[in-house]
């Protein structure tokens, strides 16, 4: 932009340059960019985005820095006490605590977050390429033409609303009809259940994670060159065959994006968990049988959310981004994960 | 050309409202405030007639977070009051001023569907130390099955003082359930019928739950008044340094209005 001293110096154009600046400006945006300028110019959009990205990491880490320095940077990831009972310790230790007031050891909720993904990653899995499969090859037009909008449609949906029919709906009916009063003795006197927990949890994630999958698959079986399934037809296997043998396996690099991608929505799903999941930072017991389904955990996400009110405690606020820092590396990792498990299909020559 | 120049104004006049609205809102001084979640209820009544009171002076931004957030926030400048709601403390952030404006009761609540009549000192130890987990083995429980404790989580200042002046200095069990909130205690206790809690006298007082008497003395406004029932506490607003400005005003409202004293009185217990 013109600087207003230059205007001044030169008191011949003063009066035009003065009603148009703005206009010229415009004028010279709308130039055509020269091939070099546009690779300069989004270049530099490009790079901002990775530096975005590196200065996050480095902010995140640099405020996680007291709890990984005071607990060890493995430690804190460990098993020890009550992490509840250490978080709200921390809160009042005052503006300059030392080193102790920082004591976590985050096992419980590191392990609500990977049994939650897990378990919700990989039922989606399954569930949304078995459904993919019947929208691409079986479903008779008509069906299709609903199926796919409303998949399209679920994905969209805010996960709070899960959150809302999980709490409200879900979570009391298996209250009140799967938790009988005998399972509640039988372990009341480690844990108290009421409806939110495993199980909930892990259904809500799955139905919010799972749209997404099916969209991704199905975009990815319709993209499959005809002349592969034909040639499969013609060699005489039927439709499934066709579909399991050459479809799902030229897709699978496809399939692995869409569990890196739902892997990512729900490490990351915060609200809808901290209200489904029993908000508790509680590790199950496989031993307990069936009524491990019903124990209450909290995700890493959901721990964030619910600390927010006590941010002003320094302890609680580095733990906050300690958890942050935990979920962007995991999210760094998965991305990383998914382009390495993709390498040996782009080596058979699929196109990833 | 035109449109450009068109584009160029519009682009100009949005910024300077921009600047120009929120300069404009900020005649009226803002009081932020949070806390407590037990207090929450009368401080906002009170926020209210003194908006009503001075029209145009003066905004509230009300939060809630517990009385221990409330300290916390206050002493890191974050808002203008914290709500707290029990004494200072020697370990609390220094330069703090505490403000006393009111006592409260608290109460052990259960679910409507269990009427029990009362708990003893001991009654309540064993429930709240999970050494009895089983209804079926308190005495007036209307309903069997597990015992549901529902608790605070340590961003309140309610669980010491429930361990301090109802349960004779015992601990809670680390079984309990831990809500953030006295709104949330109530919503648990209400929507299961296994439940116990404990909450601050307004939410004990709502048709929901059932406000368990301690030691025979029935837990309400009237019995914490005249000094019988024994779960009491005084709550305070929270200022870093002496309260100046807009806060000072309502604080001295509060504490010494007629209008103040009314509404204090109608849902908690003023000061003398």
């Amino acid at each position: 932009m013109e600087p207003p001293s230059a205007a001044r110096s030169s008191p011949l154009g003063e009066n035009r340059r003065r009603s148009s600046p703005p206009g010229r400006v415009f004028a010279r945006l709308r130039e055509p960019w020269t091939d070099r300028q546009a690779a300069w110019r989004l270049g530099a959009v490009a790079s901002l985005v990775l530096l975005i990205i590196v200065l996050m990491v480095a902010f995140v880490a640099v405020r996680a820095w007291p709890v990984l320095q005071a607990n060890g940077w493995i430690s804190w990831l460990g098993t020890g006490g009550n992490v509840d009972h250490q978080l709200g310790q921390m809160i009042a230790t005052g503006q300059h605590p030392p080193d102790s007031a920082y004591h976590l050891r985050a096992w419980p909720l590191i392990y609500g977050t990977l049994l939650t993904t897990g378990a919700s990653v990989l039922i989606g899995l399954a569930f949304s390429l078995l459904a993919a499969i019947f929208i691409v090859e079986f479903a008779p037009a008509r069906i299709r033409a609903v199926v796919v909008p409303a998949v399209r449609l679920l994905a969209a949906v805010p996960s709070v609303i899960y959150g809302l029919i999980g709490i409200l709906v879900l979570a009391p009916w298996v209250g009140s009809h799967l938790i009988s009063p005998g399972r509640k003795d039988s372990v009341q006197n480690v844990v108290q259940i009421d409806g939110t927990g495993v199980l909930v949890a892990v259904v809500v994630l799955t139905v919010m994670i799972t749209p997404i999958m099916i969209a991704i698959v199905v975009d990815a079986l319709r993209a499959i060159p005809p002349a592969w399934t034909e040639g499969a037809a013609a060699l005489g296997a039927n439709r499934w065959e066709v579909v399991w043998s050459v479809s799902v396996r030229a897709a699978r690099p496809a399939i692995v994006a869409a569990a890196v991608l739902a892997c990512a929505r729900a490490l990351g799903e915060a609200v809808g968990l901290s209200m489904v999941s029993g908000s508790r930072g509680f590790s199950p017991n496989p031993v307990d049988g069936i009524t491990y389904l019903f124990e209450p955990i909290r995700p890493l996400a959901a721990s964030m959310v619910e600390n927010v009110d006590a941010i002003n405690a320094p302890p609680v606020r580095a733990s906050i981004y300690a958890f942050a820092l935990l979920l962007l590396l995991s999210s760094l990792a998965l991305s990383i994960g998914g382009y390495v498990a993709k390498l040996p299909m782009r080596r058979q020559g699929l196109r990833v | 050309m035109t449109r450009t120049r068109r584009l160029a104004a519009a682009v100009t006049v949005v910024g300077i409202l921009a600047f120009a609205l929120p300069a404009g809102a900020s005649a009226a001084s803002t009081i932020t405030i949070s806390g407590a979640t037990g207090s929450a209820p009368l401080v906002a009544l009170l926020a209210k007639k003194y908006v009503k009171l001075k029209p145009g002076k003066v905004k509230f931004k009300l939060a809630q977070g517990g009385g221990e957030v409330g300290v916390q926030d206050a002493a890191a400048g974050r808002v203008t009051i914290g709500n707290a709601a029990r004494d200072p403390r020697p370990s609390d952030p220094s330069g703090l001023v505490f403000y006393p404006i009111a006592k409260d009761f608290f109460c052990f609540d259960t679910n409507p569907a269990n009427t029990l009549p009362n708990l003893s000192l001991a009654q309540a130890q064993a429930i709240w130390t999970g050494q009895v987990r089983n209804w079926e083995e308190v005495p007036g429980s209307t309903i069997t099955g597990t015992i549901d404790l529902i608790g605070r989580t340590a961003a309140s200042s309610l669980p010491p003082l429930v361990q301090q002046l109802l349960l004779g200095g015992k601990s809670i069990s680390p079984l309990a359930a831990l809500k953030p909130s006295d709104g949330l205690v109530e919503q648990s206790v209400a929507s299961d019928k296994n439940a116990i809690g404990f909450n601050s006298g307004y939410y004990a007082s709502q048709k929901d739950v059932h406000a368990v008497a301690f030691e025979g003395v029935a837990c309400n406004l009237q019995n914490a008044k005249s000094g019988q029932y024994p779960g009491v506490r005084n709550y305070y607003e929270v200022t870093r340094g002496k309260a100046t400005g807009a806060a000072s005003a309502f604080i001295n409202w509060i504490q010494h209005s007629a209008a103040a004293r009314k509404i204090i009185a109608s849902i908690a217990i003023p000061l003398n």
